[in-house]
């Protein structure tokens, strides 16, 4: 019967109700992961090589020293941030940090301590890197890959003397902006992509590492961008970092944890004639987190935390995340509190999600309301003011329903028509002729007098009208 | 899970404070409570293993309640407790005599009786659509539940018209027999045929005696008439779009299959055969007489004897229930063809349909004189008595005064209609919504004294 008809169909509606919704969304996902894996593959991966002097994959930078020992320049491959920072030392020389995101914490500030006459050349660096060296400057907007640019910015030339001559570049990728502060010397180039501070011991912040790459030195003028930048001094320390870098060993490391006041020994102390080395950079974020434990890997259990951190080795990880004072505002229980009533609530939603039984569905019958027709063609009547064809449809019907009445023909003559209603409702003939045969009215409103004239007239001629066909017109008494 | 599970976990939470270590006591707690859900859940009876039957109504008129009971049977070992949801389409009007909200109780091989009352506001079948149990576990910690398990038994209601010119029905039985009264003693006449042979009695009109048959014998014997019987009668329902059309507060097919039940009634009290024929664009319903008529011969009941031709009205009912109008322009071809090919004695041929001119105009008009050279054709019709109040109320504001206008058009339009009909010896009963039904019986009982059937 139906029911066993419909039970196929009703079976076959979700499954296409399903496809409906999982087509689109399998498309997108599909779409998102095919941009992510293409980005991620064209991305060149931070560590194993990554331009390295002695790398000559794509990713590598053998080329970019080739050419700049071509250019007659020395490149100094270091793979220890200390010896490296130790190497520009002796006379003028450029200090290039290829992937300043392998830096270790504590090592950054000591890129602060350069001896004058040094080029620091950053790639792309992230912001705590820019934090902690104490360049004022942070990360613009970031393109999804690498574009090249002109060396102009905002509308005026390069200011460095030696990126002259030197056409597109790769380095679209990161936009830098400076920090309110010491707005004077900073030089901006390519469209806000390359940034030069400092004046005597400078420090140039590059925004894609594309240039200095192998599989892409030669296009655009990538080639001339990169040994210009790098081979000014004649000499180039090239920072070779194989992998995030190890945290530094001191000679003699001082027992910490009183807070900043009593800073560890910065990490350039081990090198003689470093400058003066308290000059306030201690208290960063590197060395600040010895009070109050970190929440990850702290008992929580355990109060207040403090005076324990000194225990730990806070450099196991990335120490630069202070820790979140709100996690020991309240008790330990108190956050178990709250995951077991989340916990509860993921059950409560478990249970309300289960419906008993799919919501039941019918087909609705037809319906057409009545006098749908007749009301429409009213309501169209009156938005094109057709006041002339209501009055004539109008004048006819009555006359049709009058005729009978007066005992005339159906084509009887107007006059006689006329004299004969005015005789039953003593209205001038003169009115009965205007109003059964006179002019169409103007306006709605003379067509509503006009009407009910009318249907007073008819009221008053044929006092019982009943409608054209009364009901019981139709159903005639049969007398044997 | 239910919400049991949440507040067992909602209570733990409230010791946490006083566990050495919080969020070991949560783990814990939250493994414990799992662990319990999932314990319960395996001790809950499947719902595959029960098995449902249904028993109950068939079929009810429409505006009276029916009664559908559920057999739920629990065959395991265990005690089934459940939530059932036995879901009807919301047309139905089905309210379960247990809700959904209340737990019900199976003991291990027993059964239980769920019924279900039912009272439907449309005509038509009412299908029952799924069986849903939830059956929970003896802690009440989780459920399960499983769509299709067990099998919805398949059980569809279908309510029939509700027939409510049946209060016309007396006074037109009493009529007809008025009518068969005057055409006995009329005697041999139009509407009347021969019926038996009988011995002459004083009194006997001397016209009417059978001087053949009384040679043969050697009593005088007279002729004796009766009314016509055995008049076939089809009833022809338009269920095109104009059917759907409201009529009063109704649509137009449900009036016409009103009117439709009061002639079958009636005629098959008169002893006339009656067909059934409803169609669009095609045939949606067929009844025909001739099988019954076979299976009733042996008692061929009297006209107005009372018993009429059982079954008959019922199996109508029947056919007629599930009838729909659609939104289709009817093929009236299709109609005068399928009228022409199964019948082929004269017939009275009653048409429900609309008196509109688009639809008559062109579908009805070209076959009619085909339809009219065999059969006598009756064109019933409900008009809306809006139209009618349009046309009589005095305007209160211009938009009267053009409703008005748009009303006696409509009129002039149906007249042309009627007239058109008219031309070919139809006749044509128009009659508001309510007064259809015994308009169509008195047409029929005019012409069935007139002998013109």
């Amino acid at each position: 019967m139906t029911a066993t008809a419909s039970a196929p169909g009703t079976a076959a509606r979700p499954r296409r109700r399903r496809h409906r919704i999982l087509l689109p969304l399998g498309l997108a996902a599909l779409l998102l992961v095919t941009t992510l894996v293409t980005h991620a593959v064209d991305q060149p991966d931070p560590d194993g090589g990554f331009l390295s002097p002695v790398s000559d994959g794509p990713d590598g930078g053998s080329r970019l020293a080739e050419a700049l020992r071509a250019r007659g320049v020395t490149v100094q491959r270091e793979t220890d941030t200390q010896r490296a920072v130790a190497a520009t030392r002796s006379g003028p020389v450029t200090l290039f940090v290829p992937a300043p995101d392998l830096l270790h914490p504590r090592t950054v500030p000591a890129l602060r301590a350069l001896p004058d006459r040094t080029r620091l050349v950053l790639v792309d660096p992230p912001r705590r890197v820019l934090l902690s060296a104490g360049l004022s400057v942070a990360p613009a907007e970031r393109r999804w890959a690498a574009r090249a640019v002109r060396p102009e910015a905002r509308g005026l030339p390069c200011p460095l003397p030696e990126l002259a001559g030197v056409g597109q570049v790769a380095v679209g990728l990161q936009r830098w902006a400076l920090t309110a502060e010491r707005w004077g010397d900073a030089d901006f180039c390519f469209a806000d992509h390359l940034v030069r501070l400092g004046s005597t011991r400078d420090t140039v912040l590059a925004g894609g590492s594309d240039p200095f790459r192998n599989a892409r030195i030669d296009e655009w003028d990538n080639r001339a961008f990169a040994t210009a930048l790098l081979g000014g001094t004649g000499r180039v320390v090239w920072l070779d970092l194989d992998g995030p870098a190890p945290a530094p060993t001191y000679p003699a490391r001082p027992p910490r944890g009183d807070g900043p006041a009593d800073r560890p020994a910065p990490p350039g102390d081990d090198q003689p004639g470093d400058g003066p080395p308290g000059d306030g950079y201690g208290d960063g974020y590197g060395d600040g987190n010895g009070p109050g434990g970190r929440p990850g890997d702290g008992q929580p259990g355990d109060g207040s935390g403090d005076g324990d951190g000194s225990g730990r080795d806070d450099g196991s990880a990335d120490g630069g995340d202070p820790p979140n004072p709100l996690w020991n505002a309240f008790p330990g229980w108190f956050w178990a509190l709250l995951l077991q009533l989340l916990l509860a609530a993921l059950l409560a939603a478990v249970w309300r999600a289960r419906r008993l039984g799919p919501p039941s569905v019918e087909p609705l019958p037809v319906s057409v309301p009545a006098a749908e027709t007749v009301l429409g063609r009213a309501h169209l009547y009156q938005r094109a003011g057709a006041r002339d064809t209501a009055a004539r449809t109008l004048r006819a019907a009555t006359l049709t329903r009058l005729l009978p009445r007066l005992n005339l023909p159906a084509d009887a003559h107007r006059n006689e028509v006329v004299v004969a209603v005015a005789a039953r409702t003593g209205d001038g003939p003169q009115r009965t002729d205007d109003l059964l045969y006179g002019p169409p009215p103007e306006s709605d409103q003379r067509l509503l007098e006009l009407a009910r004239s009318l249907d007073r007239t008819a009221r008053t001629v044929a006092p019982h009208p009943g409608g054209p066909f009364p009901p019981s017109d139709a159903a005639h008494p049969h007398r044997p | 899970m239910t919400w049991r599970a949440a507040a067992l976990l909602l209570a733990g939470g409230v010791t946490l404070p006083l566990w050495p270590s919080p969020f070991a006591g949560l783990l814990v707690m939250a493994g414990a409570v799992l662990l319990l859900a999932a314990l319960d859940r395996a001790l809950a009876v499947p719902p595959g293993a029960l098995t449902a039957v249904r028993e109950g109504d068939r079929a009810v008129r429409l505006g009276d309640s029916a009664t559908v009971a559920l057999l739920l049977h629990n065959p395991t070992g265990r005690t089934l407790r459940a939530r059932v949801r036995d879901a009807w389409v919301p047309s139905a009007g089905a309210r379960p005599d247990v809700p959904p909200s209340r737990l019900v109780r199976i003991e291990p091989g027993g059964t239980v009786s769920l019924t279900t009352r039912l009272t439907p506001l449309r005509r038509g079948d009412r299908p029952a659509t799924t069986l849903t149990v939830r059956s929970v576990g003896p802690l009440g910690l989780a459920f399960r539940q499983r769509s299709g398990r067990p099998a919805t038994p398949p059980w569809t209601l279908r309510v029939l018209p509700r027939f409510d010119s049946r209060r016309h029905l007396p006074e037109k039985l009493s009529r007809l027999r008025v009518i068969d009264g005057t055409q006995v003693t009329r005697g041999r006449g139009q509407g009347t045929e021969f019926d038996a042979l009988r011995e002459y009695v004083v009194g006997d009109d001397v016209r009417s005696i059978d001087w053949r048959a009384s040679a043969r014998r050697a009593d005088v014997l007279v002729r004796t008439w009766r009314p016509e019987r055995d008049r076939r009668l089809v009833c022809v329902l338009d269920t095109g779009r104009t059917s759907a059309v409201r009529v009063g507060d109704e649509p137009r097919l449900d009036t016409a299959i009103d009117a439709a039940l009061l002639l079958t009634a009636l005629a098959a009290r008169a002893g006339d055969r009656v067909d059934l024929l409803a169609a669009d664009t095609a045939v949606r319903a067929s009844v025909t007489s001739r099988q019954l008529q076979l299976g009733a011969s042996a008692a061929a009941p009297r006209p107005g004897a009372g018993a009429g031709r059982p079954g008959l009205l019922a199996r109508l009912a029947h056919a007629l229930a599930p009838l729909q109008p659609s939104l289709v322009e009817t093929d009236f071809d299709l109609i005068a063809a399928e009228l022409l090919r199964r019948r082929q004695h004269r017939s009275l041929v009653v048409l429900f349909t609309a008196l509109e001119a688009g639809a008559l105009g062109e579908g009805l008009l070209p076959v009619l004189p085909r339809l009219a050279a065999r059969h006598t054709v009756v064109v019933a019709a409900s008009h809306d008595p809006v139209l009618a109040a349009l046309t009589t109320a005095t305007p209160e504001h211009p938009r009267d005064a053009y409703a008005a206008a748009a009303a006696w058009r409509a009129l002039a339009e149906r007249d042309r209609v009627r007239a058109a009909l008219a031309r070919h010896g139809v006749t044509v009963v128009d009659a508001p919504a309510g007064h259809l039904a015994p308009a169509v019986a008195d047409t029929y009982l005019r012409l069935k004294s007139q002998g013109r059937l």
